[in-house]
């Protein structure tokens, strides 16, 4: 594990991302501390405010202070989607590698069953789980994701199938070897590289997939300050407040470079003979 | 020195590695290739003789530098050449033959496209002239019907076909200088025995020069005029193939022909072994792909692929028995079946195991009987340190008395006489006989009485594959192991099998003793393939 971060400190792009990441994490740990102001107050007087020494970020059409709002939404929209798509990459790359090792029937019966999910949209499959199990933010993390799940497992598939060729793989089955040991240790390490890459662009896709559930009224609920209802929100007044929509939207740009370069460094640091 | 068509003079050449220092991977490298003349180029892997191919070529990795030396075409500097001149000059004058023809042939193509390109661009034909020509071409090198085959797709025709189509090509614009690049080591021995023929015929005809590189030093001495002998980028020796067979003079040479495998030279002792049968097979049939209901609905053909059929074979006690055959002949799915890793029909026999489908196969029968693969890269996970690769089966079938895992794993470290710090590395940082010795510690961590090899000293060069075999035979003496050894190196396997089983197409010819196999062999394709093979003895014998 040391090792591990030593590499990814080492490369240009795993030690950006991990800066990035790190400011985010300042931000979900201690971002209503920072705030100057109540992300939740209304202020007449001062709306519309673009970009000054005392509202940094400018503020909003309620006069609502736009960086305290940034600040405290972190939490809201890393955690959540963050965890959206560790849910679908882990329960993805199991059921993918699962169907790579079984091969025959099963695989042709669990791959169908993912082209039939991945036939639906993702954001109105979605828009079905929650309105079926009712609002609310686990049920979003929930939604996304079931609506992820497919792409994971085809790609966690594809990967697999070679390494289901490989000879350590006939060498455990060879041996004896349980088939959950064989997908769980044999198989998935060697398949990670891949399905992190894919997970760190799930993640921005997981914060936009959410940011619409909450502008739809089904993920986070209006006064909450979450980064893609503001945008949302924003649109409105793109014209005469432009900051009002561009700040939170770099917000989450900036998160998902981060995530997407802690992946590329991270893909080279896991893999043991690059070291 | 003067009617020399390709002459190397001081060449060194680096790779330019990031944060250490420069890797010399040819230095001071001198030798010359005479008009009609066949110089052999042999070295283990790591030698720098590949490298060196490629610098005649002229096609370098993008980190190589060259620190000094002239490389001359028939008097001409490649060196100073600038690209469009060495364009002109490669696949004209200049022409390379790899050692995989299938990854040498663009598979979306048909081989009458990739020959009439070469001719087109180096003979100045028109598409019409070239088409012609291509297919007396083809006939020159003795393939049958060369029209229809100028359309057929690579994958259409064999790996011999292949090979000799890519001849054809590297022929066609007479060249000067040819540079084979262990043509023979992808097909099997009796196509490749063709091959050699072929060329020893077109190079009489055409006087072309040629550097032959390969690691294989038998074949090269019958090969080659004069041989090179490259250690880690330096010409050690160089003499003429007899001289260097008979009286090698430098150490490393002298190491390189002990290690040649000679069938003269039995490994194993005399004494005959237990008449005990351990496993014995009984009709044995293996099938690829199935014959579905939807097919048989639509009355399609059987697209069963049959692998072996009705193989009955005894494996004793403590005996090593060999199976040889080419490529395809299902040796390896005779492995794979022993193995549970395809389902197979027939009756096996393990020590009062009646087994009829890989079904019936339990932990018991698994321990028994353990398998080595042929690629150590691939058989051991990339992911695991060797340490957690080793102690698997131990966990599996269980710690032996009195002794803790990481003991174990230390005891069986040296048993393959590797250092027992080694458990905490990865795969990757270990050379390729050292991971063999892994795979083989794995196979003897529970001593188990039957151990399949499958084509295991393949991968290695001769001088690792002389130690891996040594410390067999030394682990059978300790446990009194059976093996089944799988294998394509008829010289090997005579000098260590009790009996040698001969399979081709799936069928299972004849079982003959080991040491007396000439004597004995009845079938035609045995003889053939005897006669086939290049042992250190006719290497001697044909130069003199």
């Amino acid at each position: 594990m040391r090792d591990v971060m030593k590499h990814l400190i080492l490369s240009p792009q795993g030690a950006v991302g991990l800066f990035i990441l790190v400011v985010a994490a300042l931000m979900v740990c201690g971002g209503a501390h920072i705030a100057p102001y109540d992300p939740e107050s209304i202020s007449i007087l001062a709306r519309y405010k673009a970009p000054s020494a005392e509202h940094w970020f400018g503020t909003d059409q309620l006069g609502r202070d736009i960086f305290s709002r940034v600040m405290v939404g972190a939490r809201a929209t890393i955690v959540l989607s963050l965890l959206a798509t560790l849910m679908s990459m882990v329960t993805g790359a199991v059921i993918g590698t699962a169907s790579a090792y079984l091969g025959g029937k099963t695989d042709e019966a669990i791959m169908r069953t993912m082209d039939a999910v991945m036939s639906i949209p993702s954001l109105l499959f979605a828009l079905l789980i929650v309105s079926t199990l009712g609002q609310s933010s686990f049920n979003a993390v929930l939604a996304i994701t079931i609506a992820f799940v497919p792409g994971m497992v085809r790609i966690a598939r594809s990967v697999s199938l070679a390494a289901r060729q490989q000879d350590y793989v006939s060498a455990a089955i060879a041996r004896g070897e349980a088939t959950h040991y064989i997908i769980l240790r044999e198989m998935l390490p060697n398949i990670v590289a891949p399905i992190i890459v894919e997970a760190t662009i799930r993640v921005a896709f997981a914060i936009m997939l959410f940011a619409t559930l909450s502008f739809l009224g089904l993920g986070a609920q209006p006064p909450e300050p979450e980064w893609g209802l503001m945008v949302s929100e924003a649109r409105a007044y793109f014209f005469n407040a432009p900051w009002m929509m561009l700040i939170p939207g770099v917000a989450i740009a900036l998160v998902a470079i981060g995530f997407n370069l802690l992946g590329d460094g991270l893909r080279d640091a896991l893999n043991p003979r690059s070291h | 020195m003067s009617d020399a068509v390709l002459a190397i003079e001081n060449y060194s050449l680096d790779y330019l590695l990031p944060q250490s220092e420069p890797l010399q991977v040819l230095q001071d490298i001198s030798l010359s290739v005479q008009r009609g003349e066949v110089v052999g180029l042999v070295g283990e892997s790591g030698s720098g003789k590949t490298t060196l191919g490629w610098s005649v070529m002229r096609y370098m990795a993008a980190n190589a530098r060259e620190r000094s030396g002239r490389i001359l075409l028939a008097g001409e500097d490649l060196c100073q050449m600038s690209a469009p001149q060495l364009e002109n000059l490669r696949g004209g004058k200049l022409g390379m033959i790899f050692q995989d023809p299938g990854a040498s042939l663009n598979p979306t193509l048909t081989l009458g496209e990739q020959i009439t390109e070469v001719l087109i661009r180096h003979r100045g034909l028109d598409a019409r002239q070239a088409l012609e020509l291509g297919i007396q071409l083809l006939s020159h090198v003795e393939l049958k019907n060369p029209a229809a085959m100028m359309k057929r797709y690579p994958h259409q025709v064999s790996g011999g076909e292949k090979q000799r189509v890519l001849i054809a090509t590297a022929f066609a614009c007479e060249p000067q200088c040819l540079i084979f690049d262990e043509p023979t080591t992808a097909l099997d021995v009796i196509s490749s025995a063709q091959i050699l023929a072929l060329f020893a015929r077109l190079r009489e005809e055409t006087g072309v020069a040629s550097l032959y590189i390969s690691h294989d030093l038998a074949l090269v001495s019958a090969v080659a005029d004069r041989v090179c002998v490259l250690e880690k980028g330096h010409i050690v020796e160089q003499a003429t193939a007899r001289t260097l067979f008979l009286s090698p003079q430098h150490a490393y040479t002298q190491k390189l022909v002990a290690a040649v495998p000679d069938p003269a030279h039995r490994l194993t002792d005399a004494t005959p072994v237990s008449a005990q049968p351990l496993l014995s097979l009984q009709n044995i049939n293996i099938d690829y792909g199935r014959h579905g209901l939807l097919d048989r609905l639509l009355r399609r053909e059987n697209g069963k692929t049959r692998a072996a059929s009705d193989v009955s074979l005894t494996v004793h006690r403590g005996e090593i028995v060999g199976v040889v055959g080419e490529s395809g002949s299902g040796k390896s799915s005779l492995a794979k079946a022993l193995t549970g890793l395809v389902p197979f029909s027939g009756k096996v026999d393990f020590n009062g195991y009646n087994l009829s489908g890989r079904a019936e196969m339990d932990k018991d029968y698994r321990r028994r009987v353990q398998m080595i693969f042929q690629h150590p890269d691939a058989s051991l996970n990339p992911r695991q340190r060797i340490g957690e690769i080793i102690a698997r089966p131990l966990r599996l079938y269980g710690l032996p008395e009195g002794e803790n895992e990481a003991q174990a794993v230390a005891r069986l470290l040296e048993d393959v006489r590797l250092p027992a710090s080694f458990a905490r590395r990865f795969p990757h940082e270990l050379s390729g006989g050292q991971k063999q010795r892994v795979a083989i510690a794995r196979a003897f961590a529970h001593p188990p009485e039957l151990v399949i090899c499958d084509e295991i000293t393949a991968a290695l060069d001769v001088s690792v594959q002389a130690t891996v075999i040594e410390l067999l035979l030394e682990l059978r003496r300790r446990y009194g192991t059976a093996y089944l050894f799988i294998t394509h190196d008829l010289n090997l396997i005579r000098q260590i099998a009790h009996r040698v089983a001969v399979m081709y197409r799936g069928d299972l010819l004849e079982v003959l003793p080991g040491e007396a196999m000439a004597q004995h062999a009845s079938h035609e394709y045995t003889k053939a393939l005897l006669a086939a093979v290049h042992t250190p003895e006719k290497a001697i014998t044909e130069h003199l």
